[in-house]
């Protein structure tokens, strides 16, 4: 809101210039963003917050100047009118949306200019001077902050004001040339026949004043702030008049308001008012009355304020402070306050906050510290960027992309009205922001495409919406791609790459052995993905990317990735037992190379292995592996090695040769393994 | 006689004068060996007079002795240098650039929450977890926002239906918390926010804010100006100063707008204020009794404020070249 500072001038006589006002409105609560220069000399740029709408008028900042540096505040005069003498009828149907309603008729209308002074005015203040009688509704709700509306009263029909709910059908073009048709919610402001306004919002086109208007109807109301939010909203329609209402328009301005303007019209010889009013005021504004209590001001402050200045600084604000106890009446226009907190911060930000001490807080607390849940992300991000990879976070709104697997991921769970079909859903995976973030650096030149994300994402469940915790990753081409060795440039992220990554993950964390199975991921390339599973509950995914799907997404590398739940890993974490004494015996390592089918999957290796082991097995691993000639097309050729060791003696070699025989018929028994003679 | 000393003077010239390890062998061989002169001379012993034998038996094996230290003295000679000249042969360019290590890092908004957790962890504040998926109870209802009132204007929100919706702040937690909470306690929590803003420099539809707030007896603006102080310090360094503005947030009375003097400017952090006793009263709190202050600020704003970032989309755009500086 631009306010020219001449104005205020007129209603509090402060001397400082625009930049120290500026300062000390900011200071207390009047945020002044800027201030600039115009014809009517400096204008204050004020950004009201939303509770304070009794600022939003010459007069609301000419009181809190006055209160801010103790100077006296007058009122714009005007000479009063008479409720004896109501010019036309008033019904008001729904009081609550509507609890008061004046009107004043003003004759002679003359299509006249506003004078130069008022034009300058509402130049500054960033209105467009259309001719008097709208100048100065407008010019009045600047200064007092009540929005007027000037009806043509010869087009009212049955010359009555009816204020009203729409009816069904009940259509209505307004000032700006739409035609509307206000919902059954609406307030309307009608003549006897049909509706001429929507009320607090905007004036209808038949009922407009013009140049040949001659008696003019000037409309004074206070409508309640839900019922002008409503219709501003549904329509679609926020203007100055329906911005105030909003948020607070004086019940007990209604009148002076009107009885402003039609001194101003009288003023500028623009018609001649009627000295009645029509004041219908079904609804009448109770004052409350509030305790306050200057030891709680002091100790919410936290600095000693007195008896007097709690009372001098409430009283400057326009609150009547009566008898020791402070009891205190909150004027009509600051329905802001409710309670004795409310006037604490008026004592507040009035005197100054520079004035709050610092101190620290004494006393009992709980224990400070990161979550659990924290803790374990902040442990998910070292070991993987210790790994190498570089964290990213991504945005969790997009667009339905093939990037998500509904199976894995549940039904969708769209945003309703999206800002756009970008951004119309929440994520149900990591990988979409992983690939996206691929592939603009790849886009780029930049790499090694190496990425991680730790999120929540979301989805619709049987009966309620999931959000749970992931963390996946994503590994694009070469892992060292600017590397000069030859061998180290070539080295491409690949499948083992990423289950190797999952393996290590759930090593660091002391989570059990993830295990990997054949997938069946869309995703992912048909012969390279695999489920993940802990304690044979699913966790997750490990594969290489479709081509198609990659391909699409715009990378042209071979990119692996993996997605985990998150949640079931730290359930899983941290569940090793208590260490085991070294042994001090000499191990033995042995090697079987078992020939078996190229198609048989190693994880039937693996289990026939374990089903053989005993506990003198201390390790073993796959460490060689061997397809091509001189063996037989079909085939390939294991190497699996074995530490043996007891802890409480040297093995014999006939023990180490009945586990390796052991282990050996295992593997012809269970995997149709051969080994070479 | 004068045979042996020949023999010995001859071998000793010849061991000085082998090049190599294996010229030494050779050497080694035709003196020392089975079939070497020195051998011979033993044999020899057989042709002398039995008195003179133990004497010739004696000098052969000295210089046997001799010889044999030479040749250990030479080997070991010969070895050094030899293998001086091998790794003499290996030697590579040192100059050349190293082997590139993957070498991973935090996001820069990771970072920034990770410090902002072990300061305000140290200031005894415990880390609570919200939901990002929120009802309208606690985002709004439970944090005194009049029923459809202009302040949620400045909250545009994604709902995803009538009651759940997108958490516009990361406020929304005090409601979750203080229900099962008995003063006093000091809890703080951190995550992302969204609101239904256009993408520019200052603003994103998706952000991450901090949140913090105690309730203890007694706790007033000075508490709440101290902690700030105390964070600010430790976020920003050295000794900074606050300044409270007046401002409005429906959750706290009085409510203040936060700033720091941040290289000779005020620049403003975030909002803050004491907790609404209409808040407390609602989770079952004493408010005459009971007292609290809230604060929160954009973890987005921390890390501009700390390394000079003006544009905030670069924190969810991922950029490598960005990512890699923090």
């Amino acid at each position: 809101m631009r306010l020219p500072v001449e104005w205020i001038r007129e209603y509090v006589a402060v001397g400082a210039d625009a930049e120290a006002l500026a300062e000390r409105l900011t200071m207390a609560g009047l945020e002044v963003e800027e201030t600039e220069a115009s014809e009517a000399g400096a204008v204050l740029n004020v950004k009201v917050t939303p509770n304070r709408g009794d600022c939003l008028s010459v007069i609301g900042i000419a009181r809190e100047l006055s209160a801010l540096h103790a100077l006296p505040l007058t009122s714009p005069q005007a000479p009063p009118s008479s409720p004896d003498l109501p010019p036309v009828p008033v019904d008001i149907e729904t009081p609550e949306d509507c609890p008061r309603y004046a009107a004043r008729l003003v004759r002679g209308v003359r299509p006249v200019e506003s004078p130069g002074w008022m034009r300058r005015r509402l130049l500054a203040a960033g209105m467009r001077p259309i001719g008097a009688i709208v100048d100065v509704t407008n010019y009045v709700m600047l200064e007092m902050g009540q929005p007027l509306h000037a009806f043509d009263f010869d087009r009212l029909r049955g010359g009555r004001i009816v204020v009203r709910r729409a009816r069904p059908g009940e259509h209505l073009t307004t000032l700006d040339g739409v035609q509307r048709e206000p919902g059954p919610e609406q307030l309307l402001i009608c003549d006897a026949e049909r509706p001429v306004a929507v009320a607090g919002v905007m004036g209808g086109v038949e009922t407009e004043i013009g140049v040949r208007t001659q008696t003019m109807l000037l409309e004074s109301a206070h409508f309640s702030r839900l019922s002008v939010r409503r219709s501003a909203r549904s329509l679609g329609l926020h203007t100055e008049a329906s911005y105030r209402f909003e948020r607070t328009v004086d019940p007990e301005g209604v009148v002076a308001a009107a009885d402003r303007a039609c001194a101003l019209i009288e003023q500028i010889g623009a018609g001649t008012p009627d000295p009645g009013v029509s004041d219908v005021y079904p609804m009448r504004h109770v004052p409350s009355t509030l305790s306050v209590r200057p030891a709680r001001v002091s100790a919410m402050l936290g600095f000693r304020v007195s008896d007097a200045r709690v009372a001098e600084t409430l009283r400057r604000l326009g609150f009547a402070v009566e008898g020791p106890s402070l009891m205190v009446v909150v004027p009509s226009w600051r329905p802001d306050v409710q309670r004795e907190i409310d006037l604490v911060e008026e004592v507040g930000r009035v005197i100054g906050y520079d004035e709050v001490p610092e101190r620290l807080p004494a006393g009992g607390t709980t224990q400070g510290g990161d979550s659990a849940w924290g803790r374990f992300a902040d442990r998910l991000r070292d070991v993987l960027v210790g790994v190498g990879l570089q964290e990213i976070v991504s945005h969790s709104l997009l667009a339905p992309t093939r990037l998500e697997d509904p199976r894995t991921g549940g039904q969708r769970l769209p945003i309703r009205s999206a800002l756009s079909a970008e951004l119309s859903g929440l994520r149900r995976s990591l990988l979409p922001g992983l690939v996206e973030a691929a592939a603009c650096n790849a886009r780029r030149g930049q790499g090694p495409l190496a990425l991680f994300e730790v999120g929540a994402v979301f989805h619709r469940g049987d009966a309620c919406y999931e959000e749970r915790p992931r963390v996946a990753a994503l590994l694009s081409g070469p892992t060292a791609p600017t590397a000069w060795q030859r061998e180290a440039r070539q080295a491409s992220a690949d499948f083992y790459m990423a289950a190797g990554l999952v393996q290590h993950l759930a090593q660091r964390l002391g989570v059990d052995e993830v295990a990997l199975e054949p997938g069946d991921d869309p995703r992912l390339h048909p012969g390279r993905r695999a489920r993940a599973l802990l304690g044979g509950q699913a966790l997750g995914w490990v594969g290489e990317l479709h081509p198609g799907v990659r391909d699409d997404a715009g990378l042209r590398e071979r990119t692996v990735a993996f997605e985990l739940d998150a949640e079931a890993l730290m359930a899983a974490s941290d569940r090793r037992g208590p260490c085991r004494a070294l042994s001090p015996y000499q191990a033995v390592s042995r090697d079987l190379a078992p020939r078996v089918a190229t198609d048989l999957p190693f994880a039937r290796v693996r289990a026939a292995v374990e089903q053989a082991l005993s506990e003198v097995v201390e390790w073993w691993g796959l460490t060689d592996l061997f397809e091509g000639t001189p063996l037989p097309e079909g085939t390939r050729s294991l190497t699996l090695s074995f530490r043996l060791r007891a802890p409480d003696r040297t093995l014999s070699e006939a023990e180490v040769l009945e586990q390796m025989g052991r282990l050996r018929e295992a593997l012809e028994r269970s995997c149709g393994a051969t080994f070479a003679a | 006689m004068d045979e042996l000393l020949d023999l010995v003077a001859l071998a000793e010239d010849e061991i000085a004068r082998a090049g190599s390890t294996v010229a030494l062998g050779q050497a080694e061989a035709r003196y020392l060996g089975s079939r070497g002169s020195l051998q011979a001379q033993l044999r020899s012993i057989a042709s002398l007079p039995r008195e003179e034998r133990p004497a010739l038996g004696a000098r052969v094996n000295a210089a046997k002795e001799r010889l044999t230290a030479l040749i250990a003295a030479r080997r070991a000679e010969l070895g050094r240098a030899e293998s001086d000249a091998r790794l003499r042969a290996e030697a590579i360019d040192v100059t050349l650039p190293g082997r590139p290590f993957p070498s991973g890092g935090l996001h820069p908004l990771s970072a920034t929450a990770r410090r902002a957790k072990q300061v305000l962890g140290g200031l005894g504040f415990e880390f609570v977890d919200g939901p990002e998926l929120e009802d309208y109870a606690h985002n709004f209802a439970a944090l005194n926002y009049p029923e459809d009132h202009p302040a949620f204007d400045e909250q545009m929100t994604f709902y995803v239906d009538d009651t759940r919706l997108l958490r516009t702040q990361t406020t929304a937690l005090q409601g979750r918390v203080m229900t099962g909470r008995r003063p006093p306690f000091r809890i703080a929590t951190l995550g992302r926010c969204f609101r239904y803003e256009n993408v520019d420099a200052t603003h994103h539809h998706t952000f991450h804010q901090v949140d913090v707030f105690m309730v203890d007896e007694g706790i007033s603006l000075a508490d709440l100006k101290g902690t700030l102080r105390q964070f600010a310090s430790a976020m920003f360094g050295g000794e900074v100063q606050v300044r409270f503005r007046p401002d409005y947030f429906p959750f706290v009375e009085p409510g203040v707008d936060y700033a720091i003097l941040w290289g000779g400017r005020w620049l403003e952090l975030g909002g803050a204020g004491l907790i609404h006793p209409s808040i407390l009263e609602g989770c079952g709190i004493d408010s005459e009794r009971y007292s609290g202050f809230a604060f929160g600020l954009g973890v987005e704003r921390i890390h501009m404020v700390r390394h000079g970032v003006s544009d905030l989309r670069l924190y969810l755009e991922n950029d490598l070249r960005f990512l890699r500086q923090c």
